[in-house]
């Protein structure tokens, strides 16, 4: 039996560094653009499920950001879904517990939602086809006091000759988890042992954003995010097409991410550094999917200093979001800083002070009144 | 720049001029109003600014008036190397002609003149110094803006560098000043006044603040939404909590409600039973109240009865006592009328017993009054007799003390006499011898003698025989007369006094002393008598008792008195005085009646009187009492019958009604009846209390209690659950509405904005603190160079304003440039403060010093129009000086335009141009060239002919 399991579409999230509109306005252009991309991922596992003639879809939590998306992200949402050819299981998670505010439970949601998909807003055993069965362990608050997946899996019995049974949880295992008080951390030891006994043949999991299996046990997996959400991530973008029955089950992760959220270090002491700064941001592919995180370190002139963020200038408009961290730049105005003002009387004693405060003592004020002393000099 | 010539051609009013300055020093141009002196210097700055197509006001004004022609201007000056004369025609027949004669020769027109020509003087002349340098007629002369001048700092720094100073290059300052300038408009851009955001600055803080509230706002919404979340568990938790509640207390009420239905019944019963136990109660007690009733009809009859028979007793006695009164009543009025009668007789005896006695008494007092009268009278007689004996000449005491002292003197006067006469001695020789002596017999015994004095003649004589008369001689004599001055006086006033010596006289003294202590006497005697009244009043007295007295009373005592006064009173009757103790004594008065018996008569009726009435006024009261209480006995009498009646009547009724009663019912089975019914009502009570006894035991009370109490806890679960369930919906209703809000979109985006706002305002307000920054450094350096060039400039101005105020002087100079402050004789005045004329001197001092400083090859004229109209003349006369010591040692151009040349005589013009007012030739006639003596010898370089009049003093 084979199905696809993903996770975390987080559907409705915006990123800051992504630009916002002002306030009442529309959001901004990468934004608009990102919040498209993660529909068109959601497409696209809808055509990698069809494809792969998979005989349904789980999708293990957080399926939308919030509770609290509007009907604009719950319309399109449902949108997307609509295009899918098999059954669609949608599990709340804790960004989207089934609570009273519950999204897949709002009037705009049902009212648009297609006929194939299914909210597992309730626990226990769900029958997707003859055959087949999903376990839900949904969040109901989005502070459970147990470990939800544990809980379900006790109340099972071993699944019945010819039935494979998946189950679809939600939540940090215990294994990657920073916190060991947690009660709703998801016990692996159970989970190991369900599928020893039979109870269920596969566990899956959302929650973490990036592919991961528990090592030595392919049939634990989070799928990961279908497209990235963040630069902490390391491998997001995949779903997972799982081939599972009651002998095992084999896993393959399948891209449907198109964004990448990329992180850089650059340092630069010499005017060849700028050139080679330069060139390799001009050489990174598809800018406009990606939100450059560009660490700078290094000691530069005031002059080398302008032409950094004249660089940084010239190839932001191009990417999608790029952020550059030039805390670690050192300026250091020289003489020929000075000179090249081609300031005389009192405007170059002035010059030569506000250099020598940035120099020394390193006032970023000086620095900057230095650089708009350039700035009017040239203007003249 | 010099300028060497200027010539207008129909500007304003003047139709053709030219004007050649000195190249060097001053020179004056002087003439009268309106002559055009201010228009030359108007002229010049057309000629720079305003093309010759232009159509600005200062050019249409330029036109001459009602004359068709264009206003023309030319100019020759040298400015750096070039030396030229630039051409202009406006409005009419346009013309624009550069001539570029060194360095290198060119001819210019049009458009490309004009250009040519700024590029020139851009690249040779300062002109902002060109302007600041000049003093424009009408404008107060005040400070010049120094400040930022090319020319000027270039001299300056000239200066500063010549006087030992860094020479660091500040003549790049100028420029300097005009980035300090754009600095200061970027920090404009971010401040306002007193540091006040404003533009990009106080817009980002703004959004920031506006962001800020946004993401609160959305962050609440969100908050709200999670709160409602929360609510809604809580309340679905409370929801079947209430369930379970509800159906345990149901049970209870029911258990609770089958008890309290048990205990219902029976409280019925026990309520029944004391209905009938009180029904009997009430009927035994009506059988009582029957029996009490006749019982006390039985009392009432008879004491009914009793009552009438003691009121016929009452009236029985009543009735005999009130005969008896009556007869005792008139018994006493008889008593009482014969007591009256008596009363009366007493009375009139008393009253004619009283009358006896007044008339005695009167008649007594009549007769006292004669007497008394008749007394006074004699009195009064005898007291004027002896008033008349006492009353004679000799009754003076001192006359008689005076006779007797002239007595004296006669017996003085006569021993003197005897002293100092002769004697005569007179001596019997025998016994029986007889003398004579002045006819006197005096016998002379033997041996005796007798002297006797002679004073006047002595006669002696012996009788019968011989008469001897002895004479006094002649020294006697005076003392004689006095004897006999003295005797005479006191024969004279013994005759006055009726006496014949003055032995007698002391005699009727005595007499009439005597006489006036018996008038004495006897006024006491009248006063006595008359008791204080005159004699007519006791007249009076006397006839009002005679008219008083009956007539027959009268003649028996009244005669004897009348008969005995009138024998007293003969006043002739001698014997007065013996007499005079007759008048006290009242034997001599009538006998007094004895009035005693009359008046013991008189009270012995009164008083009789007084007891018959007194037992008159006693009967009658005891008859009028008497009479009051037959009344009142009357009147009991008529009550008691009344009373008797009333007695009577209700004897019967009561009688009758027993009667009636006992026919109906005896008394024996009223009281069978009552006795019966009280046993039934003890029946009764006592089978109540045994059932109200029984149900107590259960206690009911506790019972209804829990079951009320369980009802009502029901109804408050009930109302609980209504509540919960109506909350419920509320905030399910509110999380519906929420849900499709897409609060978290809206808290995600304002959440972006605030992150860009606050990326904003710190970029924002780092370049303000850039801006500022900047200016801030860029002024502070300017400042100090300023300072460094501020010295020679203010030596420079010192030097020439100490010619007009004295060697004292010293000035603050700012680094603008601006005196700040002048000092002089030790005291310091802001320069504002100064009076208009020590402005002008200094404002005048300052220009000439930016003269003389600046490099020639750099310098502009200083143009002064008609300046210095507040300075007197001893300081005009100072000023010229100045002139005089700018020029000297530079060669720097200053122009003077003035009406009023002799302001400027002493100056020491290198030139001075009188301007005479130049008018258009006549219309029809050709201008002939009227050129006066000492005319154009000099031409200038253009050739051009002078038509009109100028002067030039050299």
């Amino acid at each position: 039996m084979r199905f696809v399991h993903t996770a975390d579409w987080q559907l409705g999230m915006t990123r800051r560094f992504l630009g916002a509109g002002r306030v009442g306005q529309a959001v901004g252009e990468a934004q608009a653009r990102f919040a498209q991309a993660r529909l068109d991922a959601v497409a696209a596992l809808g055509r990698v499920a069809a494809d792969e003639g998979a005989a349904f879809v789980v999708v293990c939590g957080d399926v939308f950001e919030s509770n609290l998306v509007g009907p604009d992200v719950v319309g399109r949402a449902c949108e997307a879904l609509r295009s899918f050819t098999v059954p669609v299981l949608l599990l709340p998670g804790n960004h989207d517990p089934a609570d009273a505010a519950l999204v897949t439970r709002r009037a705009d949601f049902a009212r648009r939602c297609p006929p194939h998909v299914t909210v597992l807003d309730s626990p226990g055993v769900h029958e997707v086809a003859p055959g087949i069965e999903v376990v839900a362990a949904p969040w109901a608050t989005k502070r459970p006091l147990s470990d939800l997946v544990g809980d379900r899996l006790r109340a099972l019995e071993p699944a019945p000759d010819g039935v494979v049974r998946v189950l679809a949880g939600h939540g940090a295992v215990d294994v990657l988890s920073p916190d060991e008080h947690d009660p709703a951390v998801i016990r692996t030891d159970g989970c190991r042992a369900a599928l020893a006994d039979g109870r269920v043949h596969y566990v899956a999991l959302g929650d973490r954003h990036s592919t991961w299996q528990l090592h030595g046990e392919p049939r634990i997996a989070y799928s990961g995010a279908p497209e990235v959400t963040s630069h902490e991530e390391t491998d997001p973008g995949n779903v997972l097409v799982v081939d599972a029955g009651p002998d095992g089950a084999s896993v393959r992760q399948v891209r449907v991410g198109r964004w990448a959220f990329a992180r850089e270090d650059a340092m630069v002491d010499t005017d060849d550094d700028l050139a080679a700064l330069d060139a390799r941001l001009g050489g990174i592919a598809a800018p406009e999917r990606t939100a450059l995180r560009l660490a700078v370190e290094g000691t530069v002139t005031l002059r080398q200093r302008t032409r950094l963020d004249a660089i940084a200038e010239a190839h932001a408009p191009v990417f999608a979001a790029l952020e550059v961290d030039a805390g670690a730049v050192v300026t250091r105005p020289d003489d020929a800083d000075v000179e090249d003002l081609g300031l005389t009387g009192f405007a170059a004693d002035a010059a030569r002070e506000l250099a020598d405060a940035a120099r020394d003592t390193a006032d970023t004020e000086a620095l900057d009144a230095l650089a708009l002393l350039h700035r009017l000099a040239v203007a003249r | 720049m010099r300028l060497l010539r200027i010539r207008l051609r129909d500007f304003r009013g003047v139709h053709d001029r030219e004007v050649r300055l000195a190249e060097s020093g001053v020179t004056v141009l002087e003439g009268e109003n309106e002559v055009g002196k201010t228009s030359t210097v108007a002229a010049l700055d057309l000629l720079v600014d305003f093309r010759d197509d232009s159509k600005a006001s200062p050019v249409r004004a330029a036109a001459p008036a009602g004359r068709d022609a264009g206003p023309e201007v030319e100019a020759e000056f040298v400015s750096g190397p070039y030396h030229v004369v630039y051409r202009k025609r406006w409005l009419r027949r346009r013309l624009t002609e550069l001539t570029v004669l060194t360095p290198s020769p060119e001819q210019l027109a049009g458009r490309e003149a004009h250009d040519r020509l700024l590029a020139i003087l851009d690249e040779t002349m300062d002109r902002s110094l060109w302007l600041a340098l000049r003093v424009e007629q009408h404008t107060p002369l005040g400070q010049a803006d120094l400040g930022g001048h090319d020319a000027l700092s270039r001299a300056l720094d000239l200066a500063a560098a010549g006087a030992g100073g860094e020479g660091a290059g500040p003549a790049a300052d100028a420029a300097a000043e005009g980035l300090v300038e754009r600095a200061l408009a970027e920090v404009r851009r971010y401040h306002g006044g007193h540091g006040r955001p404003v533009g990009p600055l106080r817009e980002a803080g703004e959004r920031t603040t506006a962001a800020r509230e946004e993401v609160d706002r959305a962050a609440a919404a969100v908050t709200e939404v999670e709160r409602d979340v929360d609510l809604r568990a809580e309340l679905d938790r409370e929801a079947a909590g209430l369930a379970e509640e509800r159906r345990a207390q149901n049970d209870r009420v029911r258990e609770l409600e089958d008890r309290w239905s048990a205990l219902q019944a029976r409280r019925q019963e026990v309520a029944t039973s004391a209905e009938r136990a009180e029904h009997a109660r009430e009927r035994a007690g009506r059988a009582t109240e029957r029996q009490d009733a006749r019982a006390a009809l039985v009392t009432a009859t008879t004491s009914a009865r009793d009552a009438a028979a003691r009121a016929e007793q009452v009236l029985a006695g009543l009735e005999t006592r009130d005969g008896a009164r009556r007869d005792d009543l008139a018994e006493r009025r008889a008593a009482a009328d014969a007591a009256r009668a008596a009363s009366d007789t007493a009375t009139a005896a008393a009253r004619a017993a009283a009358d006896a006695l007044t008339t005695a008494r009167d008649r007594a007092e009549l007769a006292v009054l004669r007497g008394r009268l008749r007394r006074a009278g004699t009195a009064e007689e005898a007291r004027r007799e002896a008033a008349r004996a006492a009353g004679g000449p000799c009754a003076d005491a001192t006359a008689v003390e005076r006779l007797e002292g002239l007595d004296r003197e006669v017996v003085a006067a006569e021993a003197e006499l005897t002293a100092g006469a002769a004697t005569v001695e007179v001596t019997g020789l025998a016994a029986g011898a007889t003398v004579t002596v002045d006819g006197t017999e005096h016998a002379v015994a033997e041996g005796a003698t007798t002297t006797l004095p002679v004073a006047d003649p002595v006669t002696v004589g012996v009788p019968g025989a011989v008469r001897v008369t002895v004479r006094p001689g002649r020294d006697g004599a005076a003392a004689r007369r006095r004897v006999a001055d003295a005797r005479a006086a006191r024969d004279e006033l013994c005759s006055t006094l009726g006496v014949a010596d003055p032995a007698a006289a002391r005699a009727a003294l005595r007499a009439a002393g005597e006489a006036a202590a018996r008038v004495r006497e006897l006024a006491a005697v009248v006063e006595r008598e008359l008791d204080g009244r005159t004699l007519d009043d006791v007249r009076a007295a006397i006839a009002a008792l005679v008219e008083r007295l009956p007539a027959e009373a009268d003649p028996g005592p009244a005669t004897p008195p009348r008969r005995r006064g009138a024998r007293r009173a003969a006043p002739d009757e001698p014997g007065l005085f013996e007499e005079a103790g007759l008048l006290d004594d009242p034997a001599d008065d009538p006998e007094p009646e004895d009035l005693e018996p009359l008046r013991l008569e008189a009270v012995r009726t009164l008083d009789a009187a007084d007891a018959a009435h007194r037992a008159a006024r006693e009967a009658e009261n005891a008859w009028r009492r008497t009479d009051e209480a037959a009344v009142a006995a009357g009147t009991e009498v008529a009550g008691a019958r009344t009373a008797l009646a009333v007695a009577r009547s209700e004897a019967d009724r009561r009688s009758a009604e027993l009667a009636d009663a006992r026919a109906e019912q005896p008394d024996d089975a009223l009281a069978a009846a009552a006795t019966e019914a009280l046993a039934r009502a003890r029946r009764h009570e006592a089978d109540h209390e045994q059932r109200a006894a029984a149900l107590d035991a259960d206690d009911p009370t506790t019972v209804e209690a829990l079951y009320t109490t369980a009802k009502r806890a029901v109804e408050a679960l009930v109302a609980r659950t209504t509540d919960v369930d109506r909350r419920r919906a509320e905030v399910t209703g509110r999380l519906q509405v929420a849900g499709g809000e897409g609060r978290h979109d809206r808290l995600a985006a304002a959440r972006a904005e605030l992150a860009a706002a606050e990326r904003q305002h710190a970029a924002v307000t780092r370049r303000a603190a850039a801006a500022t920054r900047l200016h801030d450094t860029l002024a502070r350096r300017r400042d100090e160079v300023r300072r460094a060039y501020v010295a020679p400039f203010r030596r420079e101005v010192e030097r020439l304003a100490r010619i007009v105020f004295g060697p004292s002087l010293t000035l603050e100079v700012d680094p603008s440039l601006r005196i700040v402050t002048r000092t002089l004789n030790g005291v310091t005045v802001p320069f504002d403060a100064l009076s208009t004329g020590a402005k002008e001197q200094l404002g005048l001092c300052a220009r000439l010093a930016v003269a003389a400083l600046v490099d020639a090859e750099d310098g502009v004229p200083v143009l002064i129009d008609d300046a210095l109209g507040h300075s007197d003349p001893g300081r005009l006369e100072r000023l010229a000086a100045v002139f005089g010591a700018a020029a000297a040692g530079s060669s720097h151009q200053v122009v003077v335009l003035t009406c009023t040349p002799a302001r400027y005589r002493g100056i020491g013009a290198a030139r001075t141009v009188t301007l005479d007012p130049s008018y258009p030739p006549p219309e029809a006639v050709p201008a002939p060239p009227t050129e006066p003596a000492g005319s154009p010898e000099s031409a200038g370089p253009t050739g051009d002919p002078v038509p009109d009049a100028w002067s030039e003093v050299g």
